[in-house]
């Protein structure tokens, strides 16, 4: 009975140092802006949930160190709605009346382009999975992209469109009348163009579009021979499709920001088989790495869906600001900004760095692989995984 | 000639959604006089509970056709039963008070977006084809399962057109529209017919999701959209005007699909938008308004 009684007060006494431990450890709020409705719901939702798995898996192993203190990670997500007055509404939420002073995870080029106006301003550190180049560069040394953007995602992937359709002589691109879609535009253009391809016509449409009928009849009526829906979200990708393929066209489809081949494949049913995309990778496949697997499999059981590639973005940025502030020795954003491209550090796709300056004017993209997918049968095959030639450089050491 | 058509039936399948939608706008200001910004509500919450209950159905073992219908029916009486329960505890208590029951209203429907984001989820979903097949009508092609659902819209539509200008109720409808003091005075019991007159309009955006959700992607916030365009349709057809939100229906739906066509979808809203600064401007009561 004696023996028992000293267990329990052991027991209760390694209690008490656990939490108290645990306890001094001071909370660090993470924030994200992304859509968690309409549409685009997906991206913001899978997005919450795998930062969220990237704080637990930093808290686990004994969270941030830094000066000698160790922290824990918070993640605090809002609803942007995928729109620039949601989005300035939630960058007022996020740094103003919560204090934030990360931004892992933000998507849509319209209301990042709210929340840098503020991040900046505020000296917070923004994460971003917006596409709009106009939104990196030295005017804005506080703002990191952790996804691949049209720079990186077009050329390699029209290029492999061509290759394998070389009769592809002109094209019809759709995209949102938002900046996302309108930086895009500019870029598909320019590289159809280059490789030889007729633009036929490049229209817009709202978000939030229901009914597609009219332009599927005009891209249909155009008769191209690819039709590229640029920014589309997989949702609206999937009825644009569906509507086309009524009206008989059957040519080559392109979709560059086509993130969830999943959900455009529930909803575009045989309709998207033979899609391009050029932001969906098979994070269950061989090329996958097996944090991205677990990764994966997590999230289907959580939300129904795979990882896409907007998604784990978030995941990646927890990553890279973790190892940012332990480098830098320094909870200031400024700091951890200027030490961020020079390290090396581990992401879900192994050991990268931050570059681009080449193409930016600074070292402010996450460098990761080029992916080539295609919908075939129901199923999203992965056909490329290229490293970038400046991540190989930099791995090399040179 | 094939382009003219497919733009006709372009017109027609967009159209038939938003003539039952801007019906039951129309049907509720002209009765109760108050404008309902929860309108697109009703019709989320049906085609969000069909989508829900069809594929619960089917895993029940009932076919796909039948678990459709009684989706329908139950959704229908859901949102009924939410319209009266808005009604009884809002609306009844604001008739008449256009700054009143347009703040409730955009209450409503904030506090039911919520309430849908979190009870559904904001994921989109996607019914499974109830009628599979295209077909094609002077070179002009449609999926089978939009023409009948088009033809089930058109028919609802001309049946509360006909029950409004022939029946005994559709006629004490009209007479509390026009002027609701005269109508008392002729015995018709106001408070009745005003709350019945909600209901149908209630009703018939249900219908209206219903219709809509075996081919759209549905999400909590999918009346908004179909709000906004319900609305442009009876300014332009006149506030509580049953013949002018038809008409106003089927122009916006015009516009859509031929806009959209020669143009692009942006500038077909964006043209939705001046026609209804002209209308106000040439004929602030609507095309087939009263002053």
């Amino acid at each position: 009975m004696k023996h028992i009684g000293k267990t329990l007060v052991a027991c209760a006494g390694l209690l008490a140092l656990t939490v108290g431990a645990a306890s001094a450890q001071e909370t660090i709020k993470l924030g994200i802006s992304a859509p968690m409705s309409g549409a685009a719901a997906i991206w913001g939702l899978g997005m919450q949930w795998l930062a969220q798995e990237a704080a637990k898996s930093v808290n686990e192993s004994g969270g941030v160190k830094v000066g000698g203190k160790s922290y824990r990670f918070e993640i605090v997500a809002y609803d942007n709605k995928y729109n620039a007055a949601e989005g300035t509404k939630v960058a007022q939420t996020l740094l103003n009346r919560d204090g934030i002073r990360y931004i892992i995870g933000s998507v849509g080029t319209a209301p990042v382009m709210a929340l840098q106006s503020l991040s900046e301003r505020k000296g917070a550190l923004l994460f971003t999975t917006a596409w709009g180049a106009s939104i990196k560069g030295p005017k804005f040394p506080l703002t990191f992209t952790e996804i691949n953007t049209p720079a990186e995602v077009i050329p390699p992937l029209y290029g492999y469109v061509k290759q394998q359709h070389p009769d592809i002589k002109t094209v019809a691109i759709l995209n949102p009348n938002d900046a996302t879609g309108k930086e895009t535009e500019v870029v598909s253009r320019r590289i159809w163009e280059s490789l030889g391809v007729k633009v036929v016509a490049s229209d817009w449409y709202e978000r939030g579009t229901t009914e597609f009928q009219p332009i599927a009849a005009k891209m249909a009526g155009l008769k191209p021979d690819a039709i590229d829906l640029g920014t589309a979200p997989p949702g609206d990708s999937g009825v644009i499709f569906k509507e086309i393929k009524v009206l008989g066209w059957n040519g080559v489809k392109v979709v560059p920001a086509g993130t969830s081949a999943e959900s455009m494949i529930k909803i575009g049913g045989d309709s998207v088989d033979g899609v391009y995309m050029g932001l969906s990778a098979d994070f269950d496949g061989p090329q996958a790495t097996e944090v991205q697997r677990r990764l994966n499999k997590g999230l289907r059981a959580a939300v129904g869906e795979p990882i896409n590639i907007v998604q784990i973005g978030g995941y990646d940025a927890v990553m890279a600001l973790k190892a940012g502030m332990e480098a830098a020795n320094s909870l200031e954003p400024t700091a951890i900004a200027a030490v961020l491209p020079t390290i090396m550090f581990e992401v879900s796709y192994g050991k990268t760095t931050f570059g681009g300056k080449d193409t930016y004017g600074s070292p402010q993209h996450m460098l990761l692989p080029a992916i080539v997918s295609q919908v075939k049968s129901g199923k999203l095959i992965e056909l490329q995984r290229a490293v970038p030639a400046e991540l190989t450089r930099r791995l090399a050491g040179k | 000639m094939e382009t003219y058509v497919q733009l006709l039936l372009n017109s027609l399948q967009i159209g038939a959604v938003y003539v039952l939608f801007s019906l039951g706008l129309t049907l509720i200001f002209g009765v109760m006089r108050i404008v309902n910004f929860a309108h697109g509500e009703y019709f989320s919450l049906a085609a969000l509970l069909i989508a829900v209950a069809v594929p619960w159905f089917v895993g029940l073992g009932a076919p796909l056709g039948v678990a459709f219908v009684v989706a329908c029916v139950a959704a229908l009486g859901a949102v009924l039963g939410l319209g009266k329960l808005m009604y009884d505890f809002g609306f009844r208590r604001f008739q008449r008070d256009m700054i009143g029951s347009f703040v409730l209203s955009i209450g409503f429907a904030l506090l039911l977006q919520g309430v849908f984001i979190e009870v559904f989820t904001p994921a989109s979903r996607k019914l499974p084809t109830l009628v599979s097949g295209n077909v094609h009508i002077l070179g002009a092609g449609i999926t089978l399962q939009r023409l009948v659902l088009c033809g089930v819209a058109l028919l609802v539509a001309g049946a509360v057109y006909w029950s409004i200008v022939s029946t005994r109720l559709g006629t004490a409808l009209r007479a509390v529209a026009e002027d609701h003091e005269a109508a008392m005075l002729q015995g018709i019991a106001y408070q009745r017919i005003a709350m019945i007159g909600f209901l149908i309009g209630t009703a018939l955006a249900a219908v209206a999701g219903a219709l809509l959700a075996p081919v759209a992607v549905i999400s909590p916030t999918i009346g908004s959209a179909y709000l906004i365009k319900g609305f442009i349709a009876v300014v332009i057809g006149g506030l509580g005007s049953i013949p002018g939100a038809i008409v106003g229906s089927l122009l916006i739906a015009v516009i859509e699909s031929v806009g959209g066509y020669y143009f692009d979808p942006s500038i077909a809203t964006i043209a939705m938008f001046v026609i209804v600064m002209v209308v106000l401007l040439v004929r602030p009561a609507g095309i087939a308004g009263h002053a």
